[in-house]
């Protein structure tokens, strides 16, 4: 698999990731600590796969 | 240029959905992964020799191995469905004319299913207003009157494991035993049960069981099921074309093959793990029903309830609507104000509704919900 594609599959997994959080604390989105950490950690993958992607 | 433009589709985001065909099949973040790499048509049949079934990457076979074992069968297949397992079966060992018996809480599938393969079609029995319970003696019954009336036993029975009305579990080993030795091959209709609640055919004894994927496994991406059988009927139902050797003649070949057999397989570890936890599903779901009941709202069915699916009764939403200016919406829009969705927009006199998968937190949020509601607009 190619570096980029392989930073957008990535990304695009950590956003289900945030996905799946959303899901277990709807419809509030008040979410516990494990949770936070959860997208907090999967925001940071994001973020880290799209600067890859930028440099395309 | 078309002009239709697709919506994204938030629920499970957003709301509590509570509608019973839905909630079960609910997919996985480890689905909608697979799903999102295998997006493409035929995506499964990169190294297929020629048979769905036999695919070593992803691994298919070794998957269907594993939901065999995990039902208390010896063999799967991957269907488009529920109900085409439920056809390749009776189109399998069954012939036109032939008599098979159904369960009165059947889905309408089965009795499809049958009316294509030109069946005459016997009922057993449910039980009256409020349990609608199928008995292991409506299926005795059902055998005697094909005896009675052909002077030969019925050439299948299929039985809804758990139906979709009502949310009433059978006992199935029972009626597993009484097809048994009245020499009738049982088909088991699961599509409310295996992949939600524990379900070891080597416990029950049923001849097939029909598995609804996109219903109970978690799967996505598409319709999916999985027909189980053991050893001894496994030549006739997988049975493969004389002129092209590798397809199965009653999957036409092949079936499922794009993402949602991969996110079937991405599933199946939650699904394992989840029906362990079958007990607290129940829990949850007689918690909400006392709740009920105690603002006027009655479950019909099974008492207390043994499933995540549930049918109420409810005057009281019934009365309000009447004089509410939404009419019989009103509940529809103002559960979807609190964040709660899947009663069907429109119903308030009866509906039905699961909390499989649920916290006890959202459920809690229902109930207060529906209590809101009823102290705002009645009196």
């Amino acid at each position: 698999m190619g570096d980029a594609t392989k930073a957008l599959f990535e990304a695009m997994f950590a956003l289900e990731d945030i996905r799946q959080v959303l899901r277990e604390s709807a419809p509030k989105h008040e979410l516990d600590q494990n949770q936070r950490q959860m997208v907090r950690d999967a925001v940071l993958k994001v973020e880290k796969n799209l600067a890859l992607l930028k440099r395309l | 240029m078309t002009d239709w433009k697709i919506a994204s589709r938030v629920r499970e985001e957003d709301y509590i959905n509570l509608n019973p065909l839905q909630t079960g099949g609910a997919s996985t973040a480890d689905a909608r992964k697979a799903v999102i790499s295998h997006a493409d048509g035929y995506s499964i049949c990169d190294w297929c020799a020629g048979e769905l079934c036999s695919i070593e990457k992803p691994r298919i076979r070794g998957f269907l191995d594993e939901a065999a074992k995990f039902l208390g069968m010896d063999n799967a297949m991957i269907t488009n469905g529920c109900r085409e397992a439920k056809y390749a079966i009776l189109h399998a060992i069954t012939k036109p004319g032939e008599a098979v018996v159904l369960d009165d809480n059947r889905h309408y599938s089965s009795h499809v299913a049958c009316e294509r393969m030109g069946l005459r079609i016997y009922e057993a029995a449910a039980t009256s207003e409020p349990d609608y319970e199928i008995l292991p003696q409506a299926f005795q019954n059902a055998i005697e009157t094909v005896k009675a009336r052909t002077g030969n036993v019925p050439n299948a029975a299929l039985l809804t494991h758990v139906d979709g009305s009502y949310g009433n579990v059978t006992d199935a080993r029972a009626i597993a035993g009484i097809c048994s030795d009245a020499g009738v091959p049982l088909i088991l209709n699961a599509a409310y049960s295996a992949g939600r609640m524990p379900l070891d055919n080597r416990k029950i004894g049923a001849d097939f069981i029909a598995c609804s994927c996109h219903k109970s496994w978690s799967a996505a991406g598409g319709n999916i099921g999985l027909l189980a059988t053991d050893d001894k009927w496994s030549e006739k139902i997988f049975k493969k074309s004389e002129r092209y050797k590798s397809k199965p003649l009653e999957i036409l070949g092949c079936s499922a093959r794009g993402p949602q057999a991969v996110a079937l397989m991405a599933s199946f570890d939650h699904v394992k793990e989840r029906v362990k936890n079958w007990d607290e599903e129940v829990k949850k779901a007689r918690w909400l029903m006392d709740e009920f009941r105690q603002t006027g709202i009655e479950q019909v069915g099974q008492k207390p309830t043994h499933h995540d699916l549930n049918f109420v009764k409810s005057d009281i939403l019934y009365e309000i609507s009447k004089r509410h200016k939404k009419k019989n919406f009103f509940l529809y829009h103002e559960l979807k104000k609190r964040g709660i969705i899947g009663v069907r927009p429109g119903l308030t006199k009866n509906f039905k509704l699961s909390t499989y998968g649920k916290s006890r937190e959202q459920i809690r949020h229902v109930a207060e919900s529906f209590k809101q509601i009823i102290g705002e607009f009645s009196g």
